[in-house]
């Protein structure tokens, strides 16, 4: 028999409420969008989280959307140094280096670096001074822009990361996992972003060096047949992944997996990726139907 | 190979490109922030690629590179060589390296912390970098002058050390720094023998 979107569906919320009830405290938000049958879902998909370091995803997007009209080049030079000005006074802050996972930037203060390796970076190591650096560049409100342009909802850049005085005052980056996809999306194939730009991005989300969930919750020969090409986000209260899925044989799928808790970063990632396995069987599943 | 300044070409600039001119804007009177007028410099080294910046010793331990790396807040014709350079670089570096005499360490010159244009995005008006004659100086050895102990006690060494130097105070205000020593020996303009400067 072959498995309906509804069918589908039904069978997704009811493996995720499972996760998310075997992990008390846990809240889980998936979001799914699948090529090959066509089919989306979700589950907590429209419920806002703290966006963590998935929000250095809508600022590669901005800057290669820049970089698409010509207001920058990739190999255009900008100065690094580690002071930035705070969305909730204007006082000037920096990016602690003990708590940034990149040490390449910080080693080049003083000196100028590519926006491509910035860009480059802020993704594959989740730079923090690389992220600041390209949204003073390019400037919240053009971030905005650029989202609204691609018809991205769900994503709300308002500050770099980083900024704890704003933190404090609860201006917070947010994201949901619909909005998540969105991204993922534009990236793929929105018309205003070009292909050399939509390829560049997917090779530098190739490139990630953290593990994330997505992977690690495919059956292992699913997952050394796999490509993922994805963006992580932890925080001491949440772990994410949202990234695009490559299989042999069929087109990608896109998933966002938001895991928020107060505890422990182990919890969350085994959550995510019980998700990751559940999203996988049902999208295998969706495309049995449309390939048989 | 180490090129010496005496080999530089030098330019009016009042000759340069109706687009060059209009970014330099050579000879022009500008405003400092506190009204006093200055004239923008006239003469320039004129430097023909990458590598002769490179390899150009203003002094012994300054080479003309490190005065002229700048970002993309720099017009883009500004960055593309040849790039001009006002004369007064040398005495800028002569001053940077008697200061280097003095201290424990190599003097680093931040990006955009040289030489930039009055066009430059980062330039308030009237700022002694777009006469070269001022550089902000980001490490000193192994130090990074992002304290305050760090930024008075070097601005204490230059003011001693160098003649009618300034150094910006600590502090995160207009006019003051907290992540690097701003040093400056005025509106310096060097006027090349042979050269008038004469109306055109």
């Amino acid at each position: 028999m072959r498995p309906s979107p509804t069918v589908v569906a039904d069978e997704l919320d009811a493996r995720l409420t499972a996760v998310a009830e075997r992990l008390p405290g846990c809240t889980v938000g998936v979001s799914v969008y699948d090529y090959l049958s066509g089919c989306e879902w979700n589950f907590n998909g429209d419920r806002w989280f703290h966006a963590a370091s998935v929000i250095k995803v809508p600022v590669m997007v901005a800057l290669f959307e820049a970089i698409d009209q010509g207001s920058y080049a990739l190999n255009s030079r900008l100065a690094v140094r580690n002071r930035f000005l705070s969305a909730a006074d204007g006082e000037p802050f920096r990016v602690d280096p003990a708590r940034d996972a990149d040490g390449q930037v910080h080693a080049a203060t003083g000196r100028t670096m590519r926006l491509r390796e910035l860009a480059e970076r802020m993704i594959v190591r989740s730079s923090n001074l690389a992220t600041n650096l390209l949204i003073g560049l390019l400037g919240v409100d053009a971030i905005r822009g650029a989202l609204n342009r691609l018809a991205v909802n769900g994503v709300e850049l308002a500050r770099g990361v980083e900024d704890d005085r704003a933190f404090e005052q609860g201006v917070i980056n947010r994201m949901t996992p619909n909005g998540a996809v969105a991204l993922l999306r534009a990236i793929v194939g929105a018309e205003s972003i070009s292909p050399e730009s939509s390829t560049r991005m997917l090779n530098i989300l190739f490139n990630q060096q953290f593990s994330g969930t997505i992977a690690p919750g495919l059956p292992d020969k699913v997952r050394q047949a796999a490509r993922v090409a994805h963006k992580t986000g932890d925080i001491s209260t949440a772990s994410h992944d949202a990234g695009v899925v490559f299989l042999p044989g069929r087109p990608p799928y896109l998933v966002a997996i938001f895991v928020e808790n107060g505890g422990e970063s182990r919890v969350r990632a085994e959550a995510g990726a019980a998700a990751s396995a559940a999203v996988y069987e049902c999208v295998a599943a969706a495309g049995e139907s449309v390939l048989r | 190979m180490t090129i010496d300044t005496a080999a530089l070409p030098v330019v009016d600039a009042m000759d340069l490109t109706p687009q060059h001119r209009a970014l330099l804007r050579p000879g022009e009177l500008m405003a400092s922030r506190s009204g006093e007028c200055h004239r923008l410099p006239r003469f320039f080294y004129v430097v023909e690629s990458s590598a002769v910046a490179a390899e150009t010793q203003l002094t012994p331990h300054f080479s003309l590179w490190e005065f002229l790396e700048v970002d993309l807040y720099e017009p883009a014709l500004l960055r593309a060589y040849p790039r001009y350079i006002p004369c007064a670089i040398s005495v800028l570096a002569n001053a940077l390296e008697s200061l280097r005499a003095a201290l424990p360490g190599p003097v680093k010159i931040a990006a955009n912390g040289g030489y930039r244009s009055p066009s430059h995005i980062g330039s308030r008006s009237g700022s002694p970098h777009s006469w070269a004659s001022a550089a902000n100086i980001f490490r000193v050895g192994s130090e990074y002058l992002d304290t305050e102990e760090r930024i008075v006690k070097y601005g204490e060494i230059a003011r001693r050390t160098l003649a009618d130097c300034w150094t910006r105070p600590y502090g995160h205000g207009l006019g003051q720094a907290d992540d690097h020593l701003h040093l400056d020996l005025g509106y310096v303009t060097v006027v090349p023998r042979q050269y008038s400067e004469a109306g055109r």
